[in-house]
């Protein structure tokens, strides 16, 4: 059984290190996980003058968000046109396991990035207030946006575009809703009900609380919503990509 | 003992059914071929039987294992070469070896032994730090065959292993094919190569729209469904075309400037022997050149799949 589990998580960890190594350097991955989100955080400073604080969180809130979700839509696509996708599956292995190793990867990337921007703020005198909260914070969103990343794959085209073009289509209105540039409560009331729904809302709501002390919510909430959306998105993605990825072949 | 079986394998995808009712059973240590035009139905059983598709109804064992009830434990037992894949083009040779070596969880010691083996076997050690990308279609499918073998699996399943290369790197793939059957491995290979087929295998099926119609050794099938020869007589002077016509109504005759080709059953080749001397003194012309030919396993295979 232990041999089973620790078979099984050396061949998550073989697949993502794949994923890393083929993935992180490609087009889309960086400019949807890197290059976008810095030129939107740039777009909103330039006209306002947030505090230090406010801008390290918006940067952090959006590069986490943007990173670990920009590589889990292109790579089933790009596999599938690459003609690697049966080569892999005809392996001792599980189409599960295939999406817990690409979620991986884009959970390491968008943890990766996020740590970056924590430390160019630590140099540039911006501290969180709880390092522990906010690693666990990073780690559990990023889990979540990869998931939801993955999502987009399941459409079964080879064409990584279309996952990617799907992708912004989704998430650069969350940007807008989820209380990282506008907070919540001066969002139109229309609005605000899928602000809840969205897992950027906790993330970043726990980032504010960090960094410049306002929160919309308890931090318990936020945990817990964010745990709970990412277990919802976790097993709706998984069921759809295992029900799409034959049609690949 | 059978390490490969497959029993009622029926798919369908839409209002098409691609393999309706495929059922056979492989041996340890034979190279079984399924041999079948395109779209018969090759790649759906083989996927079928590997774990990747589902069948919509039969079953698929390999060593005992059901294959869709336990995918993962079966296919650690196999080796697979998909028809249409690639190696990961952007890893190099050997990376990409690693890769399929640690997904089956072998030490990494034994995939460095086994992978410097399997390159020079294959002719790639020299270029183990190349990306995939800067091989040749021959030397890549060498690669996937590395990477089937890199487990040293019990058994191998090889789609059209020799699709669209050239001689040289389709010789050495059957020459590591024959190889591996020496070692004791057992192989399941898909081609429409015909000729490829009787070379290599100890037994074929052949299938044609999602049905097995034959299936036996290549000498089994030439002696049951190769009951024709081709007998090619060319003569020193042409002759006139109704001098044949005593052939015409019991054999298919066709005649060129140089050739007089006659198709007849072997036990009327004495007849038609007989006939072609009796032409040859009544007109007295000389025998140039004569050929007498079996039925190629290609023509065989033809006639299998038009239902002759």
């Amino acid at each position: 059984m232990v041999a089973g589990i620790s078979d099984y998580l050396k061949k998550i960890w073989a697949l993502s290190i794949k994923d890393m190594r083929l993935y992180y350097f490609k087009g889309p991955t960086i400019v949807m996980g890197i290059i976008m989100p810095m030129f939107l955080w740039l777009a909103f400073m330039i006209g306002s003058s947030p505090s230090m604080g406010s801008a390290v969180a918006m940067l952090l809130s959006i590069s986490s968000f943007f990173a670990a979700s920009s590589i889990t839509p292109v790579i089933l696509p790009w596999e599938t046109r690459q003609k690697t996708l049966e080569m892999i599956l005809a392996r001792p292995i599980t189409i599960e396991l295939i999406l817990l190793g690409t979620c991986l990867a884009s959970m390491l990337y968008g943890v990766f990035v996020s740590l970056v921007i924590i430390v160019i703020g630590i140099f540039l005198g911006v501290c969180p207030a709880n390092i522990p909260v906010l690693i666990v914070s990073i780690l559990l969103s990023s889990i979540c946006y990869s998931f939801m990343g993955l999502l987009f794959s399941a459409i079964p085209s080879d064409v990584p575009a279309d996952a990617v073009l799907l992708s912004s289509v989704i998430r650069m209105p969350l940007i807008f809703i989820s209380g990282v540039f506008v907070p919540i409560n001066r969002l139109p009331a229309f609005i605000r009900p899928l602000s809840y729904i969205s897992p950027l809302t906790y993330y970043a709501d726990v980032i504010n609380k960090l960094y410049i002390g306002n929160s919309a919510f308890n931090m318990g909430i936020d945990f817990s919503v964010l745990l709970l959306l990412t277990i919802i998105l976790g097993i709706f993605t998984i069921e759809t990509n295992r029900r799409t990825i034959i049609k690949r072949l | 003992m059978t390490v490969v079986e497959a029993i009622g394998l029926y798919k369908s995808f839409g209002p098409v059914e691609a393999v309706r009712g495929v059922s056979f059973s492989v041996p340890r240590g034979e190279i079984f071929g399924l041999l079948g035009p395109n779209g018969a139905g090759k790649t759906t059983t083989i996927r079928m039987i590997t774990g990747l598709l589902r069948p919509d109804r039969g079953r698929a064992f390999i060593m005992g294992i059901d294959v869709h009830r336990d995918p993962v434990r079966a296919r650690s037992h196999i080796g697979v070469v998909p028809e249409v894949s690639n190696p990961y083009v952007d890893l190099s040779v050997w990376d990409n070896l690693l890769l399929i070596g640690k997904l089956y969880c072998i030490p990494k010691e034994t995939i460095i032994e086994r992978g410097k083996f399997l390159l020079e076997e294959l002719g790639l050690y020299d270029r183990r730090s190349s990306k995939a990308k800067t091989l040749s279609k021959g030397m890549r499918r060498r690669l996937l065959l590395a990477m089937a073998l890199i487990s040293d699996p019990e058994i191998l399943f090889l789609d059209e292993p020799t699709s669209g290369l050239d001689v040289f790197s389709a010789r050495r793939i059957r020459s590591m094919i024959t190889e591996l059957r020496r070692n004791g491995k057992t192989i399941v290979l898909t081609t429409h190569n015909i000729d490829e087929a009787g070379m290599l295998c100890d037994r074929v099926a052949i299938i044609n729209k999602g049905k097995i119609i034959a299936e036996g050794t290549p000498d089994d099938l030439r002696i049951r469904y190769g009951k024709y020869i081709e007998i090619k007589v060319s003569f020193d002077n042409s002759i006139d075309s109704s001098v044949l016509n005593e052939f015409r109504d019991h054999y298919n005759v066709t005649c060129d400037e140089r050739w007089v080709t006659i198709i007849c059953e072997k036990n009327e080749l004495d007849e038609v022997l007989d006939k072609i001397m009796n032409i040859k003194h009544r007109l007295g012309l000389r025998i140039k050149d004569l050929h007498i030919e079996s039925q190629s396993f290609e023509d065989i295979f033809v006639r299998i799949v038009r239902g002759e």
